[in-house]
């Protein structure tokens, strides 16, 4: 038994830089979440609250605000009815794309009809690996190489083992991140994935409506100057790689049945998805075996899909992709709008941004019928997860 | 004190201005001279600028606390006007803004806080907000940043009746969001989750148009204006200016005076109230209750406390009851009720269980919770149940034998540490526990009635009382949420000292010829809320009459026996004047007052209170005096009586 899942509608606040000079300093993960649940909700009127069959929220660092059974306490505080259950969800960077692909499982197999999925990392609060015990096994049983947990540390092994993936490579990939990026928030894409949000701040109340790391005047020459912190005479910077980054995103899901039944106005139908795992320093390789995967299993090559999403946590972990699957790195049909390099990447929030600007890259590309989205996760995975015009 | 600034902001054509003072909800942002200053410059920004609309809102929690009362404190006349007419100037251009304005009331709104919100076009305020009040005159004060005038004309004159005048005379009363939407005071009722955002969306589709030049019409305002100055009359018997005061403002408001002449006419009246001895009592009181009485004394604060998990209460009369419906509901655990008649045992338990049907009704409990709470009481005529308590509470007859033999009753049953609280009146504590072997965990808690009324919780420390069992019942009374001070243990304790020698002094004028009028004027031209007369009637007779044999025996010389208050105890009328010399009502409101000092002179020389602000918070909570006699010692300086008897103020 098996039904189609629908993608009906997805936003972000605007993504903030972590830290006490960032916009969501002062402002709770949880309250970010509610934020976008109920955006999600006023834009979509059709959908009475009580119909969400499930609430699966991602957060990497499942404490303190986003503790508690974030899908729950998510649903609770946004004023959804009591009877609306909820779940959290973690694998790191893919937290939002496993949100997703639970709530669609629950939706194929009929145990729900309508699922709200999301995904919050407010890095500035809970920097990435803070109370972590990682088992001494790891290091004595030398099951991973130590460089596997610092994950600019595994950008820089990209580069080691694909050596003609060069530090000019990726900071041009960069550049062009930062133009699309800056072209997109003049044009309709972030005006309608990008709900702004009042946020108090040392200065007062103001209103978080623009992401924190564009830079569009980034140029060759100043990223050449850029220092490499992983590594001496390394080549991943602040500038080809993604920030720490506060965000949340959320999409609603739905089965064909209550597509029907609410008059939802679906953008997507989810095709399939895959996850894989990969060796864990070499973690920005993993949604090479993950797109394999999933295009296989529907019988797919890359050449069916006209939209690519992929998360931007370092430069020249895209190029691994591009590389393996013979993508042009310019290539339009690549990151439209820019990437996490210029918008920032908000661990266990990311993967439905990548969907919510698929299903807009959709919309200005009649022509396009299939599209992914995918990224890398910590540790050594890759999730990939196929989308088609509905 | 941080000093409170409003920050400005821009979010796309909005002017987003924040009144914060840096620090979290615990310390609420009021308006000083520096925030002025501040608004001052953010008012000159928004003149420049080139906004589509404005939303003015607080830090989280808080939108403003109001004036900032520090700086009241033995103001001059002159300070007043120019903090009065400093708010007008700057509130007046805030309201001339081009653009239309909102207040985003999104938590405690006081005051002046109220004040700068009604300057603006139009107010939204959160459903989750719980704080809204002009609670001036309650200071002895009026509104003096434009609140007199404003409210009648948004709101009409009833509005304004009853949020500048009737709630604080209420005990301060507090509006709620949806309160404050009825009354008329804000305009849109917005939910907490996205209130600042939705703020600024409601800010962005008003039109000036839309909110300004409203004014609410009444039908009768001479009526309204007239039946509320009767209510003022009943209060506080002419005792009190301020609230005459703003009344007299809202009228002209009403009468048609322009906003600049009321404004001129609120300047006049907070010079000339502020400075006075109404004004100046009022803050002293206010600091005792809302700041002084709940600090936690530090030899409580270090002490260890016991945890009370369950609690004996012996007698069933009608304080046992009160006390045991108090600790059931704050306390939530197993209750033992203990008396020798079986009729008052099964009364008692149905009363206490009916008042927990009673709160459940008006939605306080569900029917589960409200069931397991009835099922935690029980009650019998022997000591069922007493062994695991850790608290047990006495409140039988107000007879030294009857209590000791129910102490050394129970410190049979109990643990050794248990808590031995008593709640006499007037008894001694340490003649209560002489023949006990532990007399150290015996307590005295005084609790007035009504007991889930009255705030105040005399704790009596006798003098083998030890630090524990004193912690404990402190501990207890704060869980309670009573506001308690600290007496050593003398006849009478502090509240029913003083009323006692006051009900004495009035005893003897109608003993001397004088009728229950008159002494009822003298008490009620202070202020007092209530008659004496009807105040006897309330206690009952027999009550005032045993405290004073009580207080006869301890102090004969101060305390004679009143054969009138005899008679009454016996259900006789009948007033026994011993001799015709009747006084003057002014005389009796003197020697009234002389006697109270004298006494209160005494209570702090024997340190049965450490200080006259300890009997000041007494005679404000657990007797109901009124603040603008800052307790009674405050006012007794202010008119010299102190110092005529004394030679020198209660307050140096």
């Amino acid at each position: 038994m098996s039904r189609e899942v629908y993608y009906v509608d997805g936003l972000r606040t605007a993504f903030g830089r972590a830290g006490p000079k960032g916009a969501f300093w002062r402002t709770r993960a949880d309250d970010m979440a509610v934020k976008v649940v109920r955006e999600l909700l006023r834009r979509n009127p059709q959908l009475p609250p009580e119909r969400i069959d499930d609430v699966a929220f991602a957060a990497t660092a499942q404490v303190g605000d986003q503790g508690l059974t974030l899908g729950r306490d998510v649903a609770l505080l946004a004023g959804l009815p009591e009877t609306v259950p909820g779940f959290a969800v973690d694998r790191m960077c893919a937290g939002a794309l496993t949100a997703v692909t639970a709530g669609a499982g629950e939706i194929a197999l009929g145990a729900a009809d309508v699922v709200l999925a999301g995904g919050v990392e407010h890095m500035g609060h809970h920097p990435m690996g803070e109370d972590v015990d990682f088992n001494p096994r790891f290091v004595a049983e030398r099951l991973v190489d130590p460089s596997a947990v610092t994950m600019g540390a595994t950008a820089e092994n990209l580069h080691d083992r694909f050596p003609h993936l060069t530090k000019e490579d990726a900071d041009a990939f960069a550049v062009r991140s930062q133009r699309r990026a800056a072209a997109a928030w003049a044009n309709g894409v972030m005006r309608q994935t990008v709900v702004p949000m009042s946020v108090f701040t040392d200065e007062g109340w103001r209103v978080a409506d623009r992401d924190e790391f564009l830079r569009p005047d980034t140029s060759m020459e100043g990223l050449a100057e850029l220092r490499a912190p992983f590594r001496p005479g390394g080549r991943v910077t602040a500038g080809n790689s993604a920030g720490l980054t506060d965000g949340a995103t959320a999409c609603l899901l739905a089965s064909g049945d209550a597509v029907e039944e609410l008059g939802l106005e679906p953008q997507l139908r989810l095709v399939g998805f895959a996850f894989a795992g990969v060796e864990p320093e070499l973690m920005g390789i993993g949604p090479i075996p993950a797109t394999r995967r999933v295009l296989e299993r529907h019988g797919l090559t890359l050449d069916d899909v006209g939209l690519f999403e992929l998360n931007e946590p370092f430069a020249v972990q895209v190029l691994t992709w591009c590389d393996a699957f013979g993508v042009d790195p310019e290539d339009e049909r690549l990151n439209p709008y820019g990437g996490a390099i210029a918008c920032g990447h908000p661990l266990a929030a990311t993967g439905i941004r990548l969907v919510a600007q698929l299903a807009y890259g959709f919309r200005e590309r009649p022509e396009v019928r299939y599209g992914l989205t995918a990224l890398c996760v910590g540790m050594g995975m890759g999730a990939a997860v196929l989308w088609e015009r509905a | 004190m941080p000093e409170t600034e409003f920050k400005l902001a821009r979010a796309g054509d909005v002017a987003l201005v924040t009144i914060d003072n840096g620090e979290d909800y615990t310390k609420p942002t009021f308006f000083g001279r520096t925030a002025l200053a501040s608004l001052d410059g953010v008012l000159d920004e928004l003149e420049r600028g080139d906004y589509a609309a404005l939303v003015l809102t607080g830090k989280p929690f808080v939108f403003a606390a109001g004036a900032d009362l520090n700086e009241f404190h033995g103001a001059s006349a002159e300070l007043a006007r120019d903090g009065s007419r400093a708010g007008h100037d700057l509130f007046s251009r805030l309201a001339a803004l081009p653009f239309p304005t909102v207040a985003a009331i999104n938590g405690a709104c006081l005051g002046g806080g109220l004040e700068i919100a009604l300057h603006c076009d139009a107010r939204t305020i959160s459903s989750a907000v719980r704080h809204v009040a002009s609670p001036e005159v309650f200071l002895g004060i009026v509104p003096a940043w434009g609140g007199t005038q404003l409210v009648p004309r948004l709101a009409g004159v009833e509005a304004a009746v009853k949020l500048i005048v009737l709630n604080p005379l209420r005990q301060n009363r507090l509006l709620d969001a949806a309160g404050a939407v009825e009354l008329g005071l804000a305009d849109r009722l917005l939910g907490p989750a996205e209130f600042v955002d939705e703020s600024i969306a409601f800010a962005l589709d008003l039109t000036s148009e839309m909110a300004r030049g409203r004014t609410v019409l009444e039908a009768d305002p001479a009526g309204v204006l007239r039946r509320a100055s009767a209510q003022i009359d009943d209060t506080v018997h002419g005792a009190a200016p301020a609230p005459y005061r703003a009344l007299d403002l809202i009228g002209g408001a009403a009468s048609g005076w322009t906003l600049e002449e009321g404004y001129r006419a609120e300047e006049e009246a907070v010079a000339e109230l502020l400075p006075g001895r109404h004004a100046q009592a009022s803050l002293y009181a206010f600091d005792l209750v809302e700041r002084r009485a709940k600090r936690r004394p530090p030899f409580v604060a270090n002490a260890p406390v016991r945890r009370v998990e369950k609690v004996g209460i012996v007698g069933a009369g009608l304080m046992a009851r009160q006390i045991a419906t108090v600790v059931l509901r704050r306390l939530e655990v197993p209750i033992v009720l203990r008396d020798v008649s079986g009729e008052q045992v099964e009364e008692a338990l149905a009363e206490i269980r009916g008042e927990v049907d009673r709160l459940a009704a008006k939605g306080r409990y569900d029917e589960g919770k409200a069931a397991f709470l009835q099922s935690i009481v029980t009650a019998s005529t022997a000591y069922d149940g007493f062994a695991g308590c850790d608290l047990v509470l006495e409140a039988v007859f107000e007879e030294l034998g009857v209590k000791k033999q129910v102490l050394a009753e129970v410190e049979e049953l109990v643990s050794p540490e248990c808590v031995l609280a008593t709640n006499t009146s007037s008894l001694s504590i340490t003649d209560m526990a002489a023949d006990l072997r532990r007399p150290e965990r015996v307590v005295g808690m005084h609790f007035f009635n009504p007991v889930a009324l009255m705030p105040l919780l005399e704790l009596v420390r006798a003098a083998e009382t030890d630090e524990a069992t004193f912690a404990t019942a402190y501990e207890v009374g704060s869980r309670l949420r009573k506001r308690m001070i600290v007496v050593r243990d003398a006849p009478g304790f502090v509240v029913n000292r003083v009323l006692t020698r006051l009900t004495r002094v009035l005893m003897d004028a109608l003993e001397h010829g004088n009728s229950a009028e008159e002494t009822d004027e003298a008490i009620l031209g202070l202020g007092m809320p209530m008659a004496p007369s009807v105040l006897l009637a309330m206690v009952g007779p027999r009550v005032a009459n045993h405290v004073l044999e009580t207080m006869h025996a301890a102090f004969p010389d101060r305390f004679p026996l009143s054969p009138t208050l005899a008679n009454f105890t016996r259900g006789d009328e009948e007033i026994v004047v011993v001799e015709h010399a009747p006084r003057t009502v002014e005389e009796i409101r003197r020697d009234a007052l002389e006697a109270v000092a004298d006494e209160i002179h005494r209570l702090l020389e024997e340190g049965v209170a450490a200080e006259a602000a300890d009997v000041d918070t007494a005679l404000l909570l657990g007797a109901g005096w009124p603040f603008f006699l800052g307790g009674i010692t405050k006012y007794l300086d202010q008119t010299g009586v102190s110092e005529r008897l004394f030679a020198e103020p209660f307050h140096a």
